[in-house]
């Protein structure tokens, strides 16, 4: 039998520690070697920022931008953990927790000293985050349905209620586990049906009718199983997603932007303190009307630069934001645990 | 081994420990499980202004609705274990004892299912079960047996049997390892003596064999207290604890008390552990 020795054993646990600190090499690394690390959504959402940002970016400065996949969640998490390092040096995020970064102070503001395409942001956009960020796309919570299915559609929030509740159709809603249900149904149908976010009692009357003919999806492609499968005829869903599953070869997939106006579901972009100053320069690739452009027409979304010109195709499929209604997501996170509370107990899981 | 600790150590170095084999992969849990879950646990005493707090806890100890989801996780978890014991048991039986040549066949196909990711396995019961999937399609058009199609999805009987189909081969494996065990001649000598198959059975072999089943019952049970996917799929109006605390993460960014949550239904996990070791030690297995 081979004897191991003590040395031999710390010898051994030193080389692996070495290979486990290699590991941590490219991120020190990064802020000397004109490196950063950039966070995008998996699948066709990380192709598109690849081809639209990271490209223009790496050619511009000559840097690399090193793609972390995840979530908003998960990204803010991991700045909270290490916000003197963070491990990410920009961050894609939902409003509601783009605030949270803001008023944890865990993020810059946004100038255009520091972004001169910032200058073609609509205000509204910057100020929804406090000036801590920007959005710079967004979808539309709206009526997704099959057409093969539902011939007339409903038109409004309202008649949607009416025909679900009647058992015209079987919905497919975002399950509150979902974490923009507190703005895409809770507060735009409450708001739709003459509530709004300090009265959202309309909204649960409205549950309460529907209860029988509903089912929850737990993400995105949840939804659309609903209603490839015909587990649901219709549901509340966001515009560009469904122009994607369109494009994917689902020709009997429509949108509707309700006629209250569907909410806008904001992506907004922020770089936490202490990330490489090359940040900027790739947050301002972001916000470039050409690469937004290009991005929309990947995506099917919505973007922000107010010179973004749409082709043909997506022109008619982008509900321009004025046509949107715009939550008030500061308001709504103040009571946002409330409101899941209150769908815990009265509509369960 | 002897070699070891018989020949003295070249000058200057100590023989390694036998211990010391096991240093690695103690320091990787201390690391990766045991200060995480410390941290995790402080966390959830950790007050909203700094200092200690219970009042997470009471919440959700003396909250109905947080009671009511407690008593439905547990509920959840003990159902399809029993269920798939229920199920699994004669499958394992059967490979042992029935299957033969086949046996390599039955495993085969016990284990495939657990090669496809768990997502895929429960969009395939959305497929299935869906208003106009396979299983309607067939019972009203195909069959006419239906005039309009069963609500079959996003009920809590749907995501108790999508569990059961993806916990039941740990249940048959662990109860097959020891059936294996089991020394046919006890058997034999009970039927000689005058027992029934039946008798036999239930005063012989099902004892010898508790063991395996208690295994496979602390295995499913784990498992499913702490499934996530399958009820967020197909949960059906189910709320148990891990939905809360994804909720809490996700949603309400509440981390102390997903940290509390998370305490109690760890907690959960190890009284029920122990119970089933109790169970099972006092039944004889």
């Amino acid at each position: 039998m081979t004897k191991l020795t003590r040395r031999q054993l710390l010898g051994t646990g030193a080389a692996l520690g070495t290979t486990l600190a290699a590991g941590a090499l490219p991120r020190m690394a990064s802020a000397q070697s004109g490196e950063i690390t950039v966070t995008a959504f998996g699948g066709v959402w990380e192709e598109a920022v690849r081809s639209c940002f990271v490209a223009p970016f790496e050619e511009k400065t000559g840097a690399k931008a090193n793609v972390s996949l995840g979530g908003p969640a998960q990204w803010l998490a991991q700045v909270e953990a290490d916000p003197s390092d963070p491990p990410v040096d920009m961050l894609i995020m939902t409003p509601d927790l783009a605030l949270a970064a803001a008023d944890a102070d865990l993020v810059e503001d946004f100038t255009v000293e520091k972004l001169p395409n910032l200058a073609e942001i609509p205000q509204q956009f910057t100020d929804s985050v406090k000036g801590k960020g920007t959005i710079f796309d967004y979808g539309v919570g709206g009526i997704t349905y099959n057409k093969q299915v539902v011939s007339e559609p409903p038109k409004s929030f309202a008649e949607f209620v009416d025909r679900v509740a009647d058992g015209e159709f079987i919905a497919s809603l975002p399950s509150i586990s979902y974490a923009v249900t507190p703005i895409m149904l809770i507060w735009a149908m409450a708001e739709a049906l003459g509530g709004g976010v300090d009265n959202v009692d309309p909204f649960f009357e409205a549950m309460a009718k529907m209860k029988d003919n509903v089912v929850f999806w737990g993400g995105p492609n949840d939804f659309f199983n609903h209603l490839a499968s015909g587990e649901a005829d219709l549901g509340i869903y966001f515009d560009g997603r469904t122009w994607n599953h369109y494009d994917s070869g689902a020709e009997w997939i429509d949108f509707i932007n309700p006629e209250e106006g569907g909410s806008l579901n904001g992506v907004a972009v922020q770089i936490p303190k202490n990330a490489d100053p090359l940040a900027w320069d790739y947050v301002n690739e972001i916000l470039d009307a050409q690469n937004q452009a290009k991005f929309a027409k990947i995506m099917n979304y919505g973007v922000t630069n107010r010179n973004v010109t749409y082709d043909e195709v997506l022109a008619p499929r982008v509900t321009p934001w004025q046509k949107t209604v715009f939550p008030p997501y500061a308001r709504i996170i103040e009571v946002r645990n409330e409101w899941v509370d209150r769908w815990n107990r009265e509509i369960g899981g | 081994m002897t070699e070891m600790t018989d020949v003295s150590p070249p000058r200057g170095r100590t023989a390694l420990r036998p211990w010391m084999l096991v240093l690695p992969a103690l320091l990787f849990l201390a690391g990766f499980f045991v200060a995480p879950l410390i941290d995790n646990g402080a966390r959830s005493f950790l007050g909203e202004e700094g200092g200690f707090t219970l009042a997470r806890y009471w919440q959700l100890l003396s909250d109905r609705f947080y009671l009511g989801v407690i008593f439905e996780t547990v509920a959840l978890s003990a159902g399809v274990t029993l269920i798939s014991a229920l199920i699994g048991y004669p499958v394992a039986y059967f490979l042992v004892r029935k299957a033969g040549k086949w046996s390599g066949l039955v495993i085969f196909l016990l284990i495939a299912p657990l090669l496809t990711s768990i997502i895929m396995r429960t969009f395939g019961w959305q497929v299935l079960f869906a208003r106009r999937g396979l299983v309607n399609n067939l019972l009203v058009d195909q069959i006419g047996l239906l005039d309009r199609p069963l609500r079959l999805l996003n009920t809590p009987e749907i995501a108790i049997a999508a569990l059961v189909h993806v916990l039941v081969p740990f249940m048959v494996l662990s109860i097959a390892s020891v059936l294996q065990g089991v020394d046919r001649r006890l058997e034999e000598s009970a039927q000689m003596l005058g027992a029934g198959r039946v008798r036999t059975f239930f005063e012989v072999t099902l004892p010898l064999s508790l063991d395996g089943v208690g295994t496979g019952a602390i295995l499913v049970f784990m498992i499913a207290n702490g499934s996530f996917v399958t009820l967020v799929l197909l949960g059906g109006g189910l709320q148990t604890l891990p939905l809360l605390i994804y909720q809490q993460f996700n949603t309400t960014r509440d981390f102390g008390m997903a940290s509390a949550m998370s305490t109690i239904l760890l907690v959960i996990a190890l009284v029920c552990l122990w119970l089933q070791l109790r169970l099972v030690r006092r039944q004889g297995g």
